[in-house]
């Protein structure tokens, strides 16, 4: 008997039983849609942050408190960097171009009867090149705002919007944590990173904000949040790294343990890309479990088969029917329910896959990928659930099969 | 000329211990080409395991089986599936018909396993119904045909492949008189056209249209003569 023929017969047999055909493929199509989607949202997240890290631009440092051993012990880390370190690396620093320094809190701003509650975040003039703002109206703060600690503000676009309304925000008086600030200008709109508005934010010069708002001082200076800098060329970044890390171990007389970490975006993407990636293999693993799942439902549903049908099969071998035929006809059976319910999940999968594209700012994008490794996957699930049904089938001795009856 | 079915000390036994049966006990038995051999017997004494023997549907314990002077036990398992499909047509007492294809597909199935191209296995399959009588039944399941009708199905299937041999373990034990005399007229009408049957039954009536009647007893051969009117004949002849 040929492969036609015992298709033919294996879709005859499904269609007759269509419920239960239907019921078999549900698991694999819940398994393959599940898959799809999610290994689709996981890399879009992934494509997400990753995009959020390159838009920074690739000379960027980032120098953070604390070194990476006690950010793992405690989430309490001791600010140990200071306006001072920042300067230092400006002016001892040769590789590096521009040092932003960043002190910033989340703070009630109000505008007569108008209120936000927005992150404050106090810096320099700098924080615009390295960070990539810019202003949409008006002007940022200068350096002499930043010595003689004025109080003048920039406005994200979001909390202009939200105090003023569409009226001309520049020139006004806001209130932060009931001081006075001068509104200087609105920044141009930035989206969010990794989920935090950038919007919806007010910038004030940082010695502004370290003596009026939530100024600290260590024994080293003035504190920060934390420290952005570029180099000055993709080439350097490697020895500004190396500089500031020396120059800051020995500001801060570090014997064992540094007490900041520097990051470069090269890192920084490392990490996103590793957290993200193990995010989409989690998913990926759920999902698989659960096409595994629809594997073993398609087993039962055959082994089921084989034994309701045990008295057909003794009459196909009494009529010349070898052990090969009535193998290839389960499998087949068990391969066409574990294709078509590929082929249907892939469809739901990449509907969902879309409509999260859609709905979220996840980059989720169909993953040519996720497809032919869910298709594949449970193209091979049928077989080899198919594979051990089929052959009990196969090896019945068609006198005792007829007879069970 | 080579016998169409050599037993040769056929031995069959189930279970062991305590449980043994000996369903088949040292039988012997030779069959020609052409013959019409009714097999006869009480209950249980292991007629219908010696059917399955010949059909190759089952395999004996201990001796040799030669089918037109193949050892059977020699075959590996698509030779055995060829020779079923090929050589051989069971019918059974209770038809097994599959229910979920027409008349017409039953018979066509045997071909199926064949290889044979769909439209010769659609025509072959209405003649071998028209031949037992079913030509406006074809597209009927099993279950809106009666017995007889179900009956005469399973032998067009048997006869499809055009078998040299066409075994039946008690064909009509299902059937009424009236269906029982139109299924033996279908036997004799293909015994007549050349083809060797082995028939199991339980009725004398039915036994007086073969030309070979054998007797089993607790699994042995223990009659084996010719049918009075076929005595006559070779009296005559002789
Ligand atoms: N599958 C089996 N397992 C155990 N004993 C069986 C089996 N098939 C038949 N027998 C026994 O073998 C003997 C012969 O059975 P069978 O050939 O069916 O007799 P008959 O067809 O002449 O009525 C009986 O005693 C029966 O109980
Ligand atoms: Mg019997």
């Amino acid at each position: 008997m040929n492969i036609f023929e015992s298709t033919k017969m294996a879709v005859k047999t499904l269609t007759a039983n269509k419920l239960r055909s239907t019921l078999t493929m549900l698991g694999i199509i819940i398994g393959n849609a599940s898959v799809i989607t999610m290994v689709g949202v996981g890399q879009g997240a992934q494509r997400y942050a990753s995009e959020q890290f390159e838009s920074l631009g690739p000379n960027v440092l980032f120098i953070i408190p604390g070194s990476d051993e006690a950010r793992s012990r405690s989430l309490n880390i001791p600010r140990t960097l200071t306006l001072e370190d920042a300067e230092a690396i400006t002016s001892q620093v040769p590789t590096v171009d521009a040092v932003a320094p960043q002190l910033q809190a989340q703070q009630p701003i109000t505008y007569s009867n108008k209120r936000s509650s927005s992150l404050v975040v106090g810096t320099v003039p700098d924080f615009l090149p390295v960070r990539d703002f810019d202003v949409e109206q008006g002007r940022f703060f200068t350096d002499e705002d930043v010595r003689r600690s004025a109080q003048v503000a920039a406005l994200g676009s979001d909390v202009a919007r939200k105090l003023f309304e569409g009226a001309d925000p520049i020139g006004q008086q806001i209130r932060i944590r009931n001081l006075s600030f001068q509104v200087i200008g609105v920044m141009e709109s930035k989206g969010a990173f990794l989920g935090d508005n950038q919007d919806d934010t007010v910038f004030i010069p940082l010695t502004t904000m370290s003596n009026r708002i939530t100024g600290d001082r260590s024994p080293y200076g003035r504190e920060v949040t934390f420290i952005s800098a570029t180099a000055r060329d993709e080439a350097s970044i490697t020895a500004a790294q190396f500089q500031i890390a020396n120059l800051l171990r020995l500001r801060h007389k570090v014997t064992i343990e540094d007490d900041f970490t520097i990051r470069t975006q090269k890192d920084a993407l490392e990490i996103v890309g590793n957290v993200t990636g193990a995010l989409t293999l989690m998913l990926a693993a759920i999902a698989g479990i659960s096409l595994f799942v629809g594997g073993i439902g398609i087993m039962n549903i055959m082994l089921v088969s084989v034994r309701e049908r045990t008295h057909e099969i003794g009459l196909r071998k009494a009529i010349g029917a070898s052990q090969q035929d009535i193998l290839v006809q389960f499998m087949i059976e068990a391969i066409i329910l574990s294709a078509i319910g590929g082929v249907i999940g892939t469809g739901i999968g990449t509907a969902g896959v879309m409509i999260v594209g859609a709905t979220t700012p996840l980059k989720a994008g169909i993953s040519t990928a996720a497809i032919v490794l869910a298709v594949s996957v449970s193209g091979t699930i049928g077989l080899f659930f198919g594979v051990f049904p089929a052959r009990q089938a196969a090896k019945l001795d068609p006198i005792v099969a007829l007879r069970s009856a | 000329m080579q016998p169409v079915i050599r037993l040769e000390h056929i031995f069959k036994t189930y279970g062991a211990g305590d449980t043994e049966v000996r369903a088949l006990h040292d039988v012997n038995l030779i069959v020609n080409a052409g013959e019409y051999c009714a097999i006869m017997g009480p209950s249980g004494s292991g007629k219908s395991t010696a059917m399955n023997v010949i059909g190759c549907l089952d395999r004996p314990t201990s001796g040799s089986y030669y089918l037109d002077g193949v050892d059977v036990a020699r075959l590996s398992d698509p030779e055995l599936a060829h020779i079923r499909n090929r050589n051989l047509g069971f019918v059974f007492q209770q038809f097994h018909l599959l229910a979920q294809l027409s008349a017409l597909e039953n018979v066509m199935l045997p071909m199926v396993y064949a290889g044979t191209p769909y439209n010769e296995r659609k025509e072959r399959a209405a003649e071998a119904l028209t031949r037992v009588g079913l030509a406006n039944r074809l597209n009927n399941r099993p279950n809106q045909l009666s017995g007889g009708q179900q009956q005469r199905v399973a032998i067009a299937r048997a006869i499809v492949n055009r078998p040299v041999l066409l075994l039946a373990d008690e064909p009509t034990g299902a059937l009424d008189s009236q269906t029982t005399q139109e299924v033996m007229n279908i036997f004799s009408e293909l015994n007549a056209s050349g083809i060797t049957v082995i028939m199991v039954t339980h009725e004398a009536e039915v036994a007086r249209l073969s030309r070979r009647i054998v007797w089993f007893k607790d699994g042995q051969v223990v009659n084996d003569h010719l049918a009075p009117q076929d005595l006559a004949q070779m009296t005559v002849t002789v």
